[in-house]
């Protein structure tokens, strides 16, 4: 047996090399792809493993390599030519309603060396429509080139696109009016608007919904957890918001209107008052635009830079001058930055100017607002009590509003169906097994909506061969979406091949999405067509191009 | 004389093994892979956003000058500010440990004055048809996981019966004037029941057989046959004189077990959303929050520490024959 295998090895191998073409490259080496461990995110885990599988089968080498989170991003945000290709997710959040921050962060040459472009992609032809974008204040102008933009990106195939998961939650229906519970697009039923007009059935008039995250500040001058941002959207007002379609809206603002690319006039609402009584002015506006940028609150000041001046007119009227124009100014940063009375932050901040922390560490007992709820309490990991503020313009129908934080999924389930909590707002378990539950009570109404955010996997640009379009396309079009959808993520979720989420019906191209040829076959043949060879069942690198990067 | 030196020594060892408690924490959590701060990216954050903030947190440094520098605020008391809460670590350590420590302490009562009173009758009734059946019984009950447990009785007694509330310390939205206020409510009481009964479950074990096994010793010693001799009542005998000299491993081992338990309360604290410290260290470790995951282990450390202090003390009280010298 041994005999043969010596006499037969060689033999094969030297037949092999005989078939190969003269000018082949050097097989494409080892290719290392993150994910994060089952425990913590199953479906990516999943995820991951059926690409994988498909990309074997084009004759690819690939070690899956699984990692926490901690260091899976700081290898791929801080050390950008160490990896290859690597798991991904961006979350949904109602700023990002607005196209901009995703298009361009992610994929702008400016943003390579330091930024969220880490993949390393860059595009002149790609580069130049973004920042179009970015000034084009006509909305349907600015459409045509965020469309562009998709489809550039859907040929480029700069990061693989997989899903845009479902967000899944429920409430009890004999609590709540079914009819008041809000769907935003991309966002799903736990949202401000349904905490607004939720309307009570029955004496049961407060929310209480879950949490499995602790809270960690109620601060109007803080991007903190997610968690977070349910509150103190509640408790402060901004001058828009974001609305169920996906597109800004006045709120504090009674109107705004451009008056120019570059200045915007916002009419602020009458007889508005904060928590504590005193009224709410236009200097209170421009106060809190101005914190932003106080270098106090430096995770606010990108949404503010791009503010000349602040001017108060007459009456209630603000104008605002900006630097460069910018379409997404109304979603970006009126519906983004928190009105704060100046009151109570101008001495804090002038405080602060002299300490080396900044307003981010600072917690007020009673946040002050001027928003549909009023902060309450707060016990420490147990639970937040907000009560409606009545007085307000859209003041909530229900009497208060309390966050239980329950780190158990099942106890969050069981307290759902017991009436310990009545909205549902966050379960990370099993879908179907929220149904089941549902089905057997009775009493509760579950909600999917597709969500804005998205999972990808993202390519390594800075290493060949995932430089090459062309490579990049047959790996993409390798992998089934649908599998994924049914597989990983159990049937919640919807097949992806855009940054822009078909929950943002406006700026969302479809074609891209309908014209995304996958499978086997069209994989191979793009591969074969860009010049890639296969030899036995390995890969290589078409013409003579070398590996670099050999393991 | 002999006393003053072993009390000194007892101090020395003390402050050594702290020493190594802070030391092994402080480079436990540096040397776990990644950058601490990665867990907080955002892409609106710039470049100079990220390095501003390694640089309030003094991440910018090296490691031994960082080690330095948390040395010399601990010994100031100073347990940092923690990454997430941005808020200092103290603070959010003593909001917390009430709510362990009532929970560690109520569920060993039950688990002790159970376990002793069960632990003596079980030594008295040897060799009977209870105690072959009990012994298995107090063995599968410390081998249960304690997460499983607590599942087990929140699927009872909880989504079943409906006899007690979930989770939390508190019905939705209720206010108490103090904390004594909320302690001595009947509503704490009912959210106490769950998790305590798990805790208490999981630990009545080791006090039980360490009771049966004392009095087993104790029932053969000479003043027991002796007590026996003079005519006293099997009564008189098993507890005025056994029980008695039995009792003492079992209550220094109490004070040792409430360092353990505080390990165990990791667990049942999430199971039952109880917002104690075990909870916020699992929380501080998984997101990378090392000043505030340091404090909550240096605390738990601590009361460990001082528990052992407390056995040992207590053992040469209760029992002069043991002595320092």
């Amino acid at each position: 047996m041994r005999f043969i295998r010596k006499a037969v090895l060689p033999a094969a191998f030297l037949a092999m090399l005989a078939a190969s073409p003269a000018h082949a490259g050097d097989p494409i080496r080892t290719i290392d792809l993150f994910t994060r461990p089952q425990a913590a995110q199953p479906q990516e885990f999943q995820s991951v493993q059926l690409i994988a599988q498909e990309w074997r089968k084009l004759g690819l080498d690939v070690n899956v390599r699984v990692m926490p989170w901690e260091q899976m991003s700081d290898v791929v945000w801080y050390q950008r030519d160490k990896w290859d290709v690597t798991a991904w997710q961006m979350v949904g959040r109602p700023e990002r309603s607005d196209p901009d921050e995703i298009v361009f962060n992610l994929f702008h040459s400016s943003t390579a060396e330091k930024g969220y472009n880490f993949i390393g992609y860059t595009n002149p032809e790609y580069d130049a429509i973004v920042e179009a974008q970015r000034v084009e204040i006509d909305e349907a102008d600015r459409k045509e080139l965020i469309h562009k933009a998709q489809e550039i990106l859907a040929r480029d195939q700069p990061n693989m696109m997989l899903v845009h998961p479902k967000q899944t939650f429920a409430f009890d229906k004999t609590v709540w009016d079914p009819a008041s519970v809000v769907n935003q697009s991309g966002i799903g039923i736990r949202n401000t608007w349904t905490f607004l007009s939720l309307a009570p059935l029955g004496d049961q008039k407060d929310i209480i919904l879950n949490s499995a995250d602790n809270v960690q500040a109620i601060n109007p001058l803080y991007i903190s957890g997610g968690v977070d941002s349910w509150v103190f959207e509640l408790v402060y007002d901004r001058l828009a918001r974001v609305g169920p379609d996906g597109l800004p809206k006045p709120w504090a603002a009674e109107t705004y209107e451009w008056k120019d690319d570059r200045t915007l006039e916002v009419k602020l609402r009458e007889g508005m008052k904060w928590h504590d009584g005193q009224p709410v002015t236009p200097e209170d506006v421009k106060f809190s635009f101005e914190a932003a940028v106080s270098g106090e609150a430096p995770m606010y000041a990108p949404f503010a830079t791009n503010i000349e001046s602040i001017e108060i007119g007459d009456g209630s009227t603000i104008t605002f001058t900006l630097k460069q124009p910018a379409a997404s100014f109304v979603t970006s940063s009126l519906a983004k930055i928190n009105l704060v009375p100046k009151h109570v932050w101008e001495p804090i901040i002038e405080d602060l100017k002299t300490k080396e922390e900044n307003a981010e560490s600072y917690q007020e007992q009673t946040p002050i607002g001027s928003g549909p709820y009023k902060f309450e309490r707060w016990l420490t990991n147990e639970e937040i009590v907000l009560s409606a503020n009545k007085e307000h313009f859209n003041a909530p129908k229900a009497d208060r509003w309390i966050l239980r934080i329950v780190p158990n999924v099942e106890a969050a389930l069981g307290m759902l169906r017991s009436g310990e909590i009545n909205f549902l707002a966050e379960f990370g378990g099993d879908p179907q097994v929220l149904i089941q539950a549902a089905e057997q009570d009775g009493d509760l109404e579950v909600v999917s909506t597709v969500e804005m955010g998205f999972r990808y996997v993202a390519f390594n640009h800075r290493r060949p061969p995932f430089d090459d379009p062309a490579f990049r396309r047959a790996l993409s079009a390798a992998v089934d979406r649908q599998l994924i959808v049914k597989a990983a993520f159990r049937g919640f979720a919807e097949p992806s091949n855009s940054v822009v989420s078909p929950a943002l019906g406006f700026w969302h191209d479809a074609s891209v999405v309908e014209n995304f040829e996958s499978g086997l076959d069209a994989a191979k043949s793009i591969l074969e067509e860009a010049g890639y060879t296969l030899e036995g069942d390995r890969l290589h690198y078409p013409g003579d191009q070398k590996e670099t990067l050999a393991n | 004389m002999p006393h003053l030196k072993a009390a000194a020594s007892r101090t020395l060892q003390l402050a050594l093994v702290l020493w190594a408690v802070v030391t092994i924490l402080f480079l436990m959590f540096r040397l776990m892979p990644g950058n601490p701060m990665a867990a907080y990216i955002d892409p609106t954050f710039t470049a100079e956003q990220q390095q501003a903030l390694m640089a309030q947190f003094g991440l910018d440094k090296p490691l031994w000058e960082q080690y330095f520098i948390y040395l010399g605020n601990l010994l100031q008391g100073e347990l940092g500010q923690s990454f997430r809460y941005r808020e200092p670590v103290a603070e959010r350590i003593f909001t917390l440990l009430p709510n362990t420590l009532i929970l560690t302490f109520s569920s060993l009562i039950v688990a002790y004055a159970f376990g002793i009173l069960a632990g003596a009758y079980l030594a008295w009734r040897r060799g009977s048809a209870v105690e072959k059946a009990a012994i298995p019984l107090v063995l599968t009950t410390r081998a249960m996981p304690e997460f499983w447990l607590g599942m087990v009785l929140l699927a009872i007694f909880s989504f079943w019966l409906g006899w007690f509330p979930a989770g939390g310390t508190r019905p939705a939205g209720a206010s108490y004037g103090s904390l004594w206020a909320l302690y001595t409510s009947r509503e704490f009481l009912s959210y106490l029941a769950l998790p305590a009964l798990t805790l208490a479950i999981y630990s009545q074990g080791l006090p039980l057989l360490l009771m049966r096994s004392n009095m087993l010793d104790v029932m053969k010693e000479d003043f027991v046959t002796m007590a026996r001799i003079k005519g006293l009542s099997n009564w008189t005998v098993v507890v005025r004189h056994a029980a008695r000299n039995a009792l003492l491993p079992v209550m220094t081992s109490f004070a040792i077990a409430v360092g353990y338990q505080l390990q165990g309360n990791v667990v049942v604290e999430t199971v039952f959303s109880w917002p104690g410290l075990g909870r916020e260290l699992v929380r501080a470790v998984s997101a990378s929050d090392y000043p505030l995951a340091q404090g909550a282990f240096l605390m738990i450390a601590v009361v460990v520490i001082l528990m052992n202090l407390i056995a040992d003390l207590l053992y040469a009280f209760l029992d002069p024959r043991v002595s320092h010298a």
